[in-house]
């Protein structure tokens, strides 16, 4: 029988929640027509005005000109401070930051860090708010002779104006200058998780050539199996008592070789035998974390941001633990995380066991430790998650209850229902 | 706005910072994409815009391949903007300092009386609109400053204009042009104009750009290219014959390509280059395949014949004829049958 997928006819276009409009290249003339719905997720009115070739016609030319023109003019938008509102900003070539003397507007409640009495903004930080026109940084003025002698002092005000290419020339090009980290690649994800409304920190220093292992939280709970119910437990556990008296549920050593996996005895629940054949050994999750590498500058592989989301009372001092993890990844100089690489990478982030109460495949899709991995291919994003799925902790057998069907229902019918996820 | 592709002489200078190249001027980018197919991928926020990642703006970064096609083709020249601000900026000198600060406030003024023109100009409409007495406003503007008048730069008390006097004033004395506070001003006038100041997009003026090297006197040597991918060859082969490409990553190819510009047209092919004795998996064949077909486009791999292109190598600027020959590709559909 041939498999639903696989003719031609079943080939749906997406479902409308899951288009990303930033995956095409969108029409500039629809850009006063961009809306957020409730949920917050942007929206453009259907449109299907895009052509699939060239027709010659002067219609389309037309279209064509007005898109570019539409397009030419939103990229021709000036940023403009005005005197109320303007952010004034000095930057700072030994660090290749730059200072802020009057903190004014909300970004400083998720940007920044106030030391010596001023605020200083990480080079992302700056390049951003540049470029969404919300500051106004100078170029430390070079004194003249005459002016090293006096004792004038320059005033922000003095400093050429820094534009945009030489923001970028700046934060992102004279950063290894420095001994700073911070690519390009790492920007663009930094400012489009922060247009998207995330709030973004940097994850420990950048100074050391990765994070820190993450150990469990000492007295941490083991691992969120669902436990049969007490009754069924108490039971189990009498049962297995009186019928294994002396039998270690692990199989020695020498039954491995010759057999046999199950002695013969009294057994009164299949779990107990499942146990027995359970003869090839998995990662042991109880172990502390370790890496499997030598700390390596050139390994590209670590967490460069923690994300959070929006809303509540965030504070910039005591952000808590991040709701996402992020590594960035250039997608033309890295290829596939070896498995080495990618242990390393997840000991690095924190024990995030799934809820106890969630179905097996969502645990199993959650897994034990996760990170995001952002793959920039010049200038454009992915984010892909990974997750370490714990398939030795969410043993079939011990699975109480059954899995919830897909709306399918039927018992027949709910085979396959789950394919191709 | 008026187009203003016009004004781009070529050959145009390409940002390289850190070895990725990108595009400020818009006047540049517009012109790339109506001359030579190039559209690249806009990174920057726009300003008013910056809680979305629909539309993105100002710069444009270049695929290296891009930069790659278009320096190899004479039409830009790679410029190294680190160098170039490390010595323009930090080493600046006063008198250039003071002259860009000068010209930025009285673009920054400029930009203050047309915003309150068109402020006023708004509120007229929507006055008029709802039918209110527009004489009464009218005639109680004529004796507040009229906005207008700053062309004709006569009417008296007009604060944008004495404020802008000023400024000359202080800023031709040539010293201290900031550090005078503006003690002299009469009393402010009921509405007195906002000071506006300007970030902006490139930074020539104040800089100029590095000229173009002669191409008489050094023909584009490998040192100053792009260094660029395996898959080249298949990008500046399709590129030849008018398509534009867009960074493949989204459909885990190289290059998704489009018969056009992509603000019109959807894309036909989802492109992979590959070397010409390359080995791959037949599986990329049949995932590249389904995806292709799945979303309505084509998959297509190409290489090229290394033997063909004779002994010299890569010839550059003359391997555009001789791409016909060297470079094949091959489309790969799903039949579905």
């Amino acid at each position: 029988m041939a498999d639903e997928d696989e003719e031609l006819s079943h080939l749906r276009g997406p479902e409308p929640a899951d288009i990303d409009l930033s995956d095409e290249t969108q029409d500039f003339l629809f850009l006063d027509k961009l809306s957020s719905d409730a949920n917050g997720a942007l929206s453009l009115p259907k449109r299907g005005t895009k052509d699939f070739e060239s027709h010659e016609t002067q219609l389309q030319l037309d279209t064509l000109e007005a898109s570019r023109q539409a397009m030419h003019g939103v990229l021709s938008w000036t940023r403009v401070h005005t005197e109320k509102n303007r952010i004034l900003a000095m930057y700072h070539p030994e660090s290749n930051m730059a200072y802020v003397d009057k903190v004014k507007t909300q970004h400083f409640l998720t940007m920044g860090r106030a030391k010596g009495g001023k605020e200083w903004l990480l080079p992302e930080e700056v390049l951003f708010l540049l470029e969404r026109g919300s500051l106004d940084c100078r170029w430390p003025p070079k004194p003249s002779e005459e002016e090293k002698d006096s004792d004038y002092k320059f005033t922000m005000e003095d400093g050429a104006p820094m534009s945009l290419q030489g923001a970028y020339a700046a934060f992102i090009g004279f950063e290894a200058g420095v001994g700073g980290k911070l690519t390009l690649e790492m920007y663009n994800v930094y400012a489009g998780l922060k247009r998207s409304g995330y709030n973004v920190y940097r994850t420990g220093s950048w100074d050391d050539d990765r994070a820190a292992l993450q150990l469990p939280a000492t007295g941490s709970k083991k691992g969120g199996n669902a436990k049969p119910g007490y009754w069924t437990r108490f039971f189990a556990e009498i049962w297995r008592r009186i019928s294994s008296v002396g039998v270690n549920t692990q199989v020695p050593t020498e039954n491995l070789r010759f057999g046999p996996l199950v002695k013969p005895g009294l057994y009164r629940s299949y779990a107990d035998i499942y146990r027995l054949l359970q003869i090839i050994p998995t990662q042991d999750r109880g172990a502390p974390p370790t890496f499997m590498l030598e700390s390596d500058p050139s390994n590209p592989f670590r967490v460069h941001f923690d994300v959070y989301k929006t809303g509540g009372s965030f504070k910039k001092s005591n952000r808590g633990p991040p709701d996402f993890r992020i590594a960035v990844i250039n997608a033309r100089e890295s290829s596939v995380p070896t498995a080495a690489q990618l242990n390393d990478l997840l000991v690095t982030t924190p024990h995030d066991p799934p809820k106890a109460t969630d179905n097996l495949y969502k645990k199993l899709k959650h897994g034990q430790r996760n990170v995001v991995l952002a793959v920039v291919d010049n200038g454009v994003p992915s984010y892909i998650r990974v997750a370490e799925a714990a398939f030795s902790e969410e043993k079939l057998y011990e699975r109480t209850g059954r899995a919830p069907r897909g709306k399918g229902g039927g018992r027949g019918r709910g085979r396959g229902r789950g394919r191709g996820r | 706005m008026a187009t203003t592709s016009g004004t781009v002489t070529e050959p145009f200078p390409i940002s390289r910072v850190l070895n990725r190249f990108l595009l400020f001027d818009v006047d540049a980018i517009s012109h790339a994409r109506r001359a030579h197919n190039i559209c690249g991928v806009l990174i920057g926020t726009i300003p008013n815009l910056s809680q979305q990642n629909v539309f993105l703006g100002v710069p444009l970064e270049l695929m290296p391949e891009e930069a790659r096609v278009l320096v190899e083709e004479g039409h830009a020249y790679i410029v190294d903007d680190v160098d170039v601000h490390q010595r323009g900026f930090t080493e600046m000198s006063r008198e250039v300092r003071l002259q860009f600060v000068r010209e930025m406030d009285e673009q920054g003024m400029q930009k203050a009386v047309e915003n309150r023109n068109r402020l006023e100009e708004n509120s007229r409409q929507a006055l008029k609109k709802k039918g209110l007495n527009i004489k009464d406003k009218i005639a109680g503007k004529s004796s507040s400053p009229d906005p207008r008048a700053v062309s004709g730069g006569s009417v008296e008390g007009n604060p944008a204009k004495e404020g802008k006097e000023e400024e000359h004033g202080v800023g031709e004395d040539g010293e201290a042009l900031f550090d005078q506070p503006r003690a002299t001003v009469v009393p402010p006038p009921a509405k007195k104009l906002d000071k506006h100041y300007i970030t902006p997009a490139t930074s020539y003026p104040p800089l100029s750009a590095p000229s173009p090297p002669s191409p008489a006197f050094s023909p584009p040597s490998d040192l100053n290219l792009p260094t660029v991918p395996r898959s080249y060859p298949l990008f500046r082969y399709m590129h030849s014959h008018g398509y534009f490409s867009m960074p493949g990553l989204r459909f885990g190819c190289h290059y998704s390509i489009y018969p056009g510009d992509p603000l019109r047209f959807h894309s036909h092919f989802l492109a992979t280059g590959m070397g010409w004795d390359e080995e791959f998996e037949l599986l990329d064949i049949v995932g590249g395949g389904r995806l292709g077909t799945g979303v309505k486009k084509a998959y297509l791999i190409g290489g090229e014949d290394i033997s063909l292109k004779g002994t010299s190598g890569e010839i550059l600027g003359e391997a555009d004829e001789k791409d016909a020959e060297t470079v094949r590709p091959f489309c790969i559909e799903w039949a579905g049958f």
